[in-house]
Formats: structure tokens, sequence, C-alpha cells
């Protein structure tokens, strides 16, 4: 998708103080993105810790609940979460601003998500290391804290990076209700310099050595755990 | 030599035996456990053999409730538990729990945590330990089990029976008044199980209690003051070492320890 007009222009190479330009302005965009994302994946991963408990439960109509929340939350699309929240709320007198729109969004769709990757993580525990835990007389909740979380968390610790980098991608879709974030700024600079391509290849480069720096930090955190404990 | 458990007044907790009536435990109408008794005297140590779906397991599972049996009575160092409630209120249980101490065939040690912190971990928790306490002790049982420099070490890097006497200091830590042993060597490989069997035999010669599942036949004899044997969700004969041995009453003993003994 390129800007009104930006065929017209003979060529955009040669310019360097424009890509500069281009750059700078899309750069701006970087802080809100990081901050949604990291914002909705804390905020998601707390409630999703709820969730996955209560998938858990002893009582079928809790599981049966966070079963329908995961579900309904997971099939309406990202956008259509955004403009629920944005343009839906304030009819409750709920009005909240682009930013706040777009983090309560994310988290909830984040939440869904992050239930579903700890229970893999949970699973993934034997069942000897509950057993260990409460013949040594901990109760549940300290076995929970103790025991399981921290291992389950190391094994799902991959899927929880890959998460955020979708979510991270997924966080360009707040441009639509206005939020000042990197793809927001691309569009901008597409429309006044017309200068479609370059503001959105700038924009995915962005995005791409962004996702590479949450990968590597992953990464390296799996293996630093894997050499000293042997799990995950 | 003593069981060291750093300050601790009482090195070995008064336990009062064991004693377990009528115990049992169905799955709907599947009877997979009838009518266990058993009394043992503090210090005493007793081995339970038979045959592979005997109910072994099982019943040494039902003793701390990690099983629950259906009918009969546990009673282990002041806790007492009857079976035939519903479900036994938490404080006898967490009780239950609190005097027994179990040794897994597949070690379960926390692989997350040093050994120094699997071993301190129940101990603050359950007991409320200090740190510096419960580090004491912990150092004391490590020299203990023969594993002093492997304080800092995770599970992953130790051997199968290294872990396994980890295990056992972990569950010594909370000074229990009986030890369950759920089959400890038969994941390990001969000669590494032996390791773990000579900390069992001194452990049993320090006058511990101990209820041990086991298929080896040398330390049940050698080790134990009284063997059970148990078949088919039952106890086939139980008796002192040397003669269930030697003289067992029941054909199925018989049978069973032919089978062993002659491979």
């Amino acid at each position: 998708m390129s800007a009104p007009g930006s065929f017209s222009k003979p060529s955009w190479i040669g310019s360097g103080t424009m890509i500069l330009d281009i750059f700078l302005t899309v750069s701006k965009g970087i802080g809100l993105t990081l901050y949604i994302t990291a914002a909705s994946l804390f905020f998601g991963g707390i409630v999703g810790l709820f969730l996955a408990a209560g998938a858990q439960s002893r009582f079928a109509l809790l599981r049966l609940a966070v079963a329908a929340y995961v579900n309904v939350v997971r099939v309406i699309p990202p956008i259509t979460w955004l403009f629920l929240i944005y343009f839906g709320l304030p009819q409750f007198a709920l009005k909240l601003s682009t930013l706040e729109a777009a983090i309560v969004g994310f988290s909830v769709i984040a939440s869904a998500f992050m239930a579903e990757i700890y229970r893999s993580g949970l699973l993934s525990i034997p069942v000897g290391q509950r057993e260990a835990a409460h013949a040594l007389g901990m109760g549940q909740l300290t076995t929970a804290r103790w025991v399981i979380t921290p291992q389950a968390f190391r094994v799902a610790l991959p899927a929880i990076a890959t998460y955020a980098i979708g979510l991270l991608k997924d966080s360009a879709l707040a441009s639509t209700i206005g939020v000042h974030e990197i793809t927001y700024f691309a569009q901008q600079s597409a429309k006044q310099l017309h200068q479609g391509l370059l503001s959105f290849a700038l924009a995915g480069a962005l995005y791409i050595i962004l996702s590479l720096v949450i990968a590597v930090i992953s990464r390296r955190i799996h293996v630093r755990l894997r050499q000293k404990t042997g799990v995950a | 030599m003593a069981l060291n458990l750093g300050t601790r007044t009482s090195p070995i907790p008064i336990s009062g035996g064991v004693h377990v009536s009528h115990l049992g435990k169905s799955y709907g109408s599947n009877k997979v456990l009838s009518d266990v008794n058993l009394k043992m005297q503090e210090g005493e140590v007793v081995s339970i053999i038979g045959p592979s779906g005997a109910g072994k397991s099982t019943f040494l599972r039902c003793l701390n409730y990690l099983e629950v049996p259906t009918e009969g009575t546990i009673t282990i160092g002041g806790a007492r538990v009857c079976a035939d409630d519903s479900r036994p209120d938490k404080a006898s249980l967490d009780h239950l729990r609190k005097v027994t101490g179990m040794v897994f065939q597949s070690f379960n040690l926390f692989p997350h945590l040093t050994v120094m912190e699997n071993i301190t971990l129940p101990q603050r928790k359950v007991l409320r330990a200090s740190k510096d306490r419960a580090e004491e002790v912990a150092q004391s049982l490590l020299k203990r089990v023969g594993l002093p420099e492997k304080a800092k070490e995770y599970p992953a890097r130790l051997s199968g029976g290294q872990q396994q006497r980890i295990a056992i200091a972990r569950a010594l830590a909370l000074s229990p008044s009986v030890m369950l042993f759920d089959e400890p060597t038969s994941a390990l490989d001969p000669e590494i199980g032996l390791e773990v069997l000579a900390v069992m035999r001194d452990l049993a010669d320090e006058g511990m209690t101990m209820l041990v599942v086991t298929h080896e036949m040398h330390f049940a004899r050698d080790v134990s003051d009284r063997i059970m044997v148990m078949g088919n969700g039952g106890v086939l004969e139980t008796g002192p070492s040397e003669q269930v041995m030697s003289d067992p009453s029941h054909e199925r003993t018989r049978q069973f320890l032919k089978a062993v003994l002659d491979r």
C-alpha cells in the first residue's frame, strides 16, 4: 500500500537526508510500540496466571467459564477488540484514552493466549514433582508457588517469547485508533512526504530489529537456564 | 554413629511406631487393596516384597495419602487418620505428611533448585525454619549421605545414585517418625544402587523406623527385621526376615521367592 502520489516521484534513492528524516520520524514510535507490547504482556501475563489456575480448578463451572473466556477472546480479531473497547465502551461512560484502550485490548487478548501457554507449561511438569512436594508436607499453594510455577515458566519461556513477538507486530493495529506508535508515524511521514514505500519499509525494518532483540534475549535466558539446571 | 541433625535435641524423633489396621482401597467395585494390617515398633525396619501389581506401592502411598484409602485406620507418630471418614481434615493430613518421609523410585528432586535449596525449601515452608538453621541441617545431612561437596550443584548434574541420596537427605530434614521407601533402587543400575542401599543400611542401624518396598532380596533379608509379602492387593504373610526367606508359609511366597532368587 503506498501513499497517494508516491509513484509519481522519480526516485527516493540519492536523498540520504530524507531517509534519515523519515527514519527519525518513524523511530519516535518505538517508545509506545514497546510500551504497549510490554504492558499488555505484563497485565495479560498476570491475568493469564489466574485463568490457568482457574482452568485447573476442581469446580467444573469455573473451568467452563475460563474455557469460554479463552475461546471467545481468541476468535475475535484484535482490531475488533480495539474498536470495541475504544468506540464501544464510551457508551457505558467509560472513555479511555487511545493508549489506554490499546493496552486494555491487547491485555485482554494476551491473557487468553498466555493462559494457554501456561497450561501447556503446567502439563509438562511430571506428576512426581507435585507428589514429592505433598509428601514433604507442602500445601497446594506452597507447591504451586515454589515447585510448579518456576518449572512451568521455564518450559513456557520460548512460547512466551514467540507470543511477545506476535504481540509486538499486532501492536501496529493501535495506529488505527490513533496511538502514536511506529506504524502511526510511518503513515504520517508517508502522507506528508509522499514516501510510502520508504516510510513503511523503514517501519518494517524497525519491527525486524525489535523482534530480533526479543528473540535474542529469550534465547539467552533459555540457554542459561538449561545449562544450569538441565530442564526446559 | 547417631544421625546428626544439627542443633536438634532429638536426632531421631520419638515415633511411637506405625499402626495400620484394615486398610483398604477400591475404585468403585474394583478392590486394589484389602485388609492390610501392619504394626511396627519404633526403630523397626520392614521390607515389603511381592510380585508387581500386588499393591505394594499403593499401600505405601496410602500411608501419606498420596493415594486415598477407602477404609481402615493409619496411626503414625501421633497422627491418626481414619479412612472411613469422607476425607480427613487438613490438620491431620498435614500432620500425617509431616511425620512420614517418602523416597520415590524416580527421586523427584526439584530440578530448578540446587541441592541445598532442595533440602532447605521444605524445612523453611513446612517447619518454618530460619535460613541459617535449615542450611545447617542440610549441610550435616549432606555429610551424612556422603555428598557434602554437592550443595551448590543442580540435580541434573548428579548421577542417579547421588540424586537418590539427596532425596533421602531432603526427607530426613523434616525429622520424620518413619521413612517410606518406594522401590528406591529400581531406577538405578545395580552397582549404583549399592551406594543408596548403604545409606539406607546406616539409617536402619541408627534406629530409623523404615518401611521399604523393594526387589532387593539381600537388603530385605539382611537389613530388615521383618518382611511383609503382598500379593493380589492383600498381605500373604508377615514374619521375621530370615524365616520368610528360608521357610515361607505361603505357597505364593514360595513361588515368588523361587522366581526372584533363581534369576
